[in-house]
């Protein structure tokens, strides 16, 4: 071996994977936060249904909140079910 | 003794009251046995049977009262055949007089105190009728004795003697002025003086007034002409220095003889005629030479000036403050405008602070940290601060100070204490920045740097610089930066999590890996070198493979990017006589590994398995040839160019680093910088605009700037015209619009 790797230092930045640009209850994209938070990361995360629909957590949460009798995905009116992937 | 009411005599117990009376008033011997009888027989008077004989006593009293004060007038004070040497000796005898009776009409005021409580404060008026006026100015009232003593002598001595009295007084004071009087003849002009205050004293309304119409006014008036005269003599002789000097001299000397001759209400008054006389009618002298005493920082002449102008609230001292405040000015862009060389950041930095620190200074040991000129200070160091030394430049103030901060925090000799004061002094200079946001945009940029190259000095002292911004600013400012910190340390973790993962699962991946992973939106890396297109080679794809398959496991839902031009690593290099370790970027240790199999590659070749762009592979190419760790065959790279391993490479260090041009600001990078300072702050203007105009529905067009305007102090001054084609944006995105009516109100549109 001429060359060989000993250590390597790498910087990467990581996005939301979401099926769509915007969330689709509060119009904002993912690469931002919902409107009640200031940062996009950690704290305001994002949640996959096991409809394959994503929002911001704290949108859907909300929405859910104020659903009090079906728990339907605001998109295509399937019951909501978080989907732990 | 009984207490009941009965028969009396009033002339046979008046004879005798009466001489006790005399006693009191001329303070002779007055045994308590007779004092507790005649005290007893006022009561017996007031109670008389079958009628109270007190108004009669009364009468009888003040009968005697004005023939006693009569009777001192003529024979004590001024006999009406006196000659003029008697005439100088008026204020003593007077003195004399008054100190008797003074006292003496006390005690009487106590031995008829039967009926001054019984018989006159019944008939008297009450203090709330005094002071809502309900009192009518009948003079026929009774007073309490001690009262009517003091008036009588008023009525008959003062009214009498009064000019005269105060003429001798007035020439005392005079004397004092120009030659001094000893103190016996001070407390008795003093005494004089205090005479005319306590035989009003038990006035509840007015009881200053006889002293101020008497001998008040005359004496300010006196007062004001020997200033005058004093001045005049002055300005003849002193310059404006010296003349300072003299005033202040006067005006103590002034406040000392006040309290030793007048009443206490005086003094301010008279004082504040000196300054009149002396400071007021002359401010276009003292300010004749007050620009020069500020460019040539007098201090003592300064300070004087300032002692001066203290009390005075006026123009002038304005005029003081402005010609301090241009000095400050002129020195301060003197010093920054000759600024040149690779380290202006310091030296526009630090030349500052001594600036600011040398006039801090001089204000608190010239002007008693006066906050007037406090406040010229900043002033004047705000507008030097944001001064745009070329009128078509931006300022640099924000991205210089954001450099001093970077200078320091970076890896350096300098100590730990050494770099915690700079960095504190950096924040007054930080302070006066308008454009704060530009100065963030510089400062998250450069910390970036610093984080990802693990430049810092310390932890610490990053963190500290951080609290002291947030102090400055508030959380909105720093909470970007914060949020990088975040990422450094939840990297951390993650790499322990990862390597003990391996160790779990037994794998051995033969590279050291530490990644840092950041979020997206929080870092200012700028999308355009995220793109780059680049094979990353398969030596350590693997490596990178796992450790996503990790991230993924450990995070769902997110998408890794990898920012190859800010990696760098460690290559072992070992066809070389000696071994060597050299740190590079990630794509010059592509194009390394390349040559595992073969000894010269062409560039065309380098470029298409890598993938790169011809910026990118340029750039790297060069920085690899000019370590000669590699060689050439033409001087410019040609896609035939024939690119070799130097086998003849030999350096005296084992370990070292091949430099890349990438970590040095670029001028484009600064304008980059600068225009992305612009979109957010449109953006951040578009949003206010929306915000103010949804509460208020409808707005004119100045209230709205104005309202913006104080919305965006905190972080930066937009321009009008800024705001301008905000507004007219907003009004094509329909978020608000022109009122029908008028042209220069605007309505929200909901």
């Amino acid at each position: 071996m001429k060359v060989k790797i000993k250590s390597w230092m790498g910087v990467a930045t990581w996005r939301w994977i979401a099926n769509d640009e915007n969330c689709g209850i509060c119009r904002m994209s993912f690469e931002n936060c919902c409107p009640e938070c200031s940062l996009p990361g950690d704290d305001c995360p994002l949640v996959w249904g096991a409809c394959s629909h994503c929002f911001h957590m704290h949108c859907i949460v909300k929405w859910l909140n104020s659903q009090p009798n079906s728990q339907q995905c605001p998109m295509c009116r399937q019951n909501w079910k978080f989907n732990i992937q | 003794m009984s207490l009941k009411p009965k028969q009396v005599n009033f002339d046979n117990v008046w004879q005798e009251l009466k001489e006790t009376v005399k006693q009191v008033l001329t303070m002779a011997n007055v045994p308590t046995s007779v004092w507790q009888d005649r005290f007893s027989d006022v009561y017996s008077l007031c109670v008389a049977f079958p009628e109270p004989l007190a108004d009669k006593l009364y009468f009888e009293t003040k009968q005697f009262l004005e023939n006693h004060v009569q009777n001192m007038l003529a024979t004590q004070v001024a006999p009406p055949d006196r000659n003029s040497s008697e005439r100088k000796n008026i204020l003593m005898n007077y003195y004399k007089a008054w100190s008797e009776y003074s006292k003496g009409i006390e005690y009487l005021n106590n031995l008829y105190s039967y009926l001054n409580q019984q018989h006159i404060k019944k008939q008297k008026i009450s203090d709330a009728d005094i002071m809502y006026g309900n009192a009518s100015p009948d003079n026929q009232e009774l007073m309490e004795i001690g009262e009517l003593g003091l008036d009588i002598w008023r009525i008959y001595m003062i009214q009498s003697l009064g000019d005269e009295l105060v003429a001798h007084t007035l020439e005392g004071i005079k004397e004092d002025r120009m030659n001094g009087i000893d103190s016996k003849y001070v407390e008795v002009i003093h005494g004089v003086i205090q005479s005319f205050v306590q035989v009003q004293g038990y006035k509840k309304k007015g009881n200053l007034k006889l002293y101020q119409d008497l001998f008040e006014t005359p004496m300010l008036n006196e007062s004001g002409k020997h200033y005058r005269n004093e001045a005049a003599k002055l300005l003849q002789r002193c310059s404006v220095s010296e003349y300072m000097e003299e005033v202040i001299k006067i005006l103590s000397d002034e406040n000392r003889r006040a309290q030793r001759f007048l009443d206490s209400s005086s003094v301010t008054k008279l004082r504040k005629e000196c300054e009149e006389r002396f400071i007021n009618d002359h401010l276009d002298f003292l300010y004749s030479e007050c620009k020069e005493m500020v460019s040539q920082e007098k201090r003592k002449d300064l300070r004087n000036m300032y002692i001066i102008l203290k009390p005075i609230p006026d123009r002038l001292k304005d005029l003081l403050k402005q010609t301090f405040l241009d000095h400050i000015k002129n020195e301060g862009i003197e010093t920054i405008s000759t600024l040149k060389g690779e380290n202006i950041h310091i030296q526009f930095v630090e030349n500052m602070l001594k600036v600011h620190q040398k006039y801090q200074k001089l204000i608190a040991d010239v002007f008693e940290n006066d906050s007037l000129f406090l406040s010229a200070l900043d002033k004047a160091c705000a507008s030097v601060v944001n001064k745009r030394i070329n009128e078509r430049q931006p300022c640099r103030s924000a991205e210089l100070v954001a450099k001093y901060c970077d200078s320091l925090l970076r890896k350096s000799k300098t100590t730990e204490s050494e770099i915690d004061t700079k960095l504190t002094n950096s924040i007054t200079i930080f302070k006066y920045i308008e454009d704060k946001d530009v100065f963030q945009k510089f400062y998250s940029r450069m910390l970036a740097k610093r984080l990802i190259h693990e430049q810092s000095q310390s932890m610490e002292a990053e963190e500290a610089m951080i609290n002291r911004l947030k102090q400055a600013c508030g959380y909105e400012f720093t909470n970007k930066l914060h949020r990088m910190f975040t990422d450094i340390s939840l990297s951390a973790d993650l790499n322990n999590k990862f390597n003990s993962h391996l160790k779990d699962e037994n794998i051995e991946i033969g590279i050291n890996l530490s990644i840092k992973v950041l979020q997206a939106g929080a870092w200012p890396l700028g999308p355009t070198q995220a793109a780059i297109p680049f094979a990353v080679p398969q030596e350590f794809e693997k490596s990178i493979r796992m450790f996503e398959n990790f991230y993924h496991t450990s995070f769902s839902g997110r998408k890794l990017a990898w920012l190859h031009h800010l990696c760098h690593g460690e290559l072992k290099m070992s066809y070389l006589k000696k071994s060597y370790i050299v740190t590079m970027q990630t794509y010059q240790m592509a194009m390394l590994l390349l040559f595992e199999s073969c000894d010269s590659l062409t560039c065309k070749e380098i470029q298409e398995t890598l993938q790169l762009n011809d910026e990118t592979f340029q750039k790297h190419m060069q920085s690899l040839i000019e370590s000669k760790l590699l060689t050439s065959s033409t001087e410019n790279f040609e896609r035939d160019t024939e690119i070799r391993l130097n086998f003849d490479y030999s350096n005296k260090r084992t370990k070292f680093k091949i430099s890349a041009a990438l970590q040095r600001e670029t001028p484009q990078e600064v304008e980059h910088t600068m225009n992305a300072v612009d979109e957010d702050r449109k953006l951040y203007l578009q949003a206010a605009i929306v915000r103010i105009m949804k509460s208020r529905k409808i707005l004119r067009h100045n209230a709205l700037i104005q309202e913006i305007l104080s919305q965006s102090k905190v972080s930066f001054t937009p321009s009008i015209s800024m705001i301008k084609k905000c507004i007219e944006s907003l009004i094509d995105k329909q978020y608000i619009e022109r009122t029908p009516n008028s042209g220069d109100e605007y309505s929200y549109v909901a």
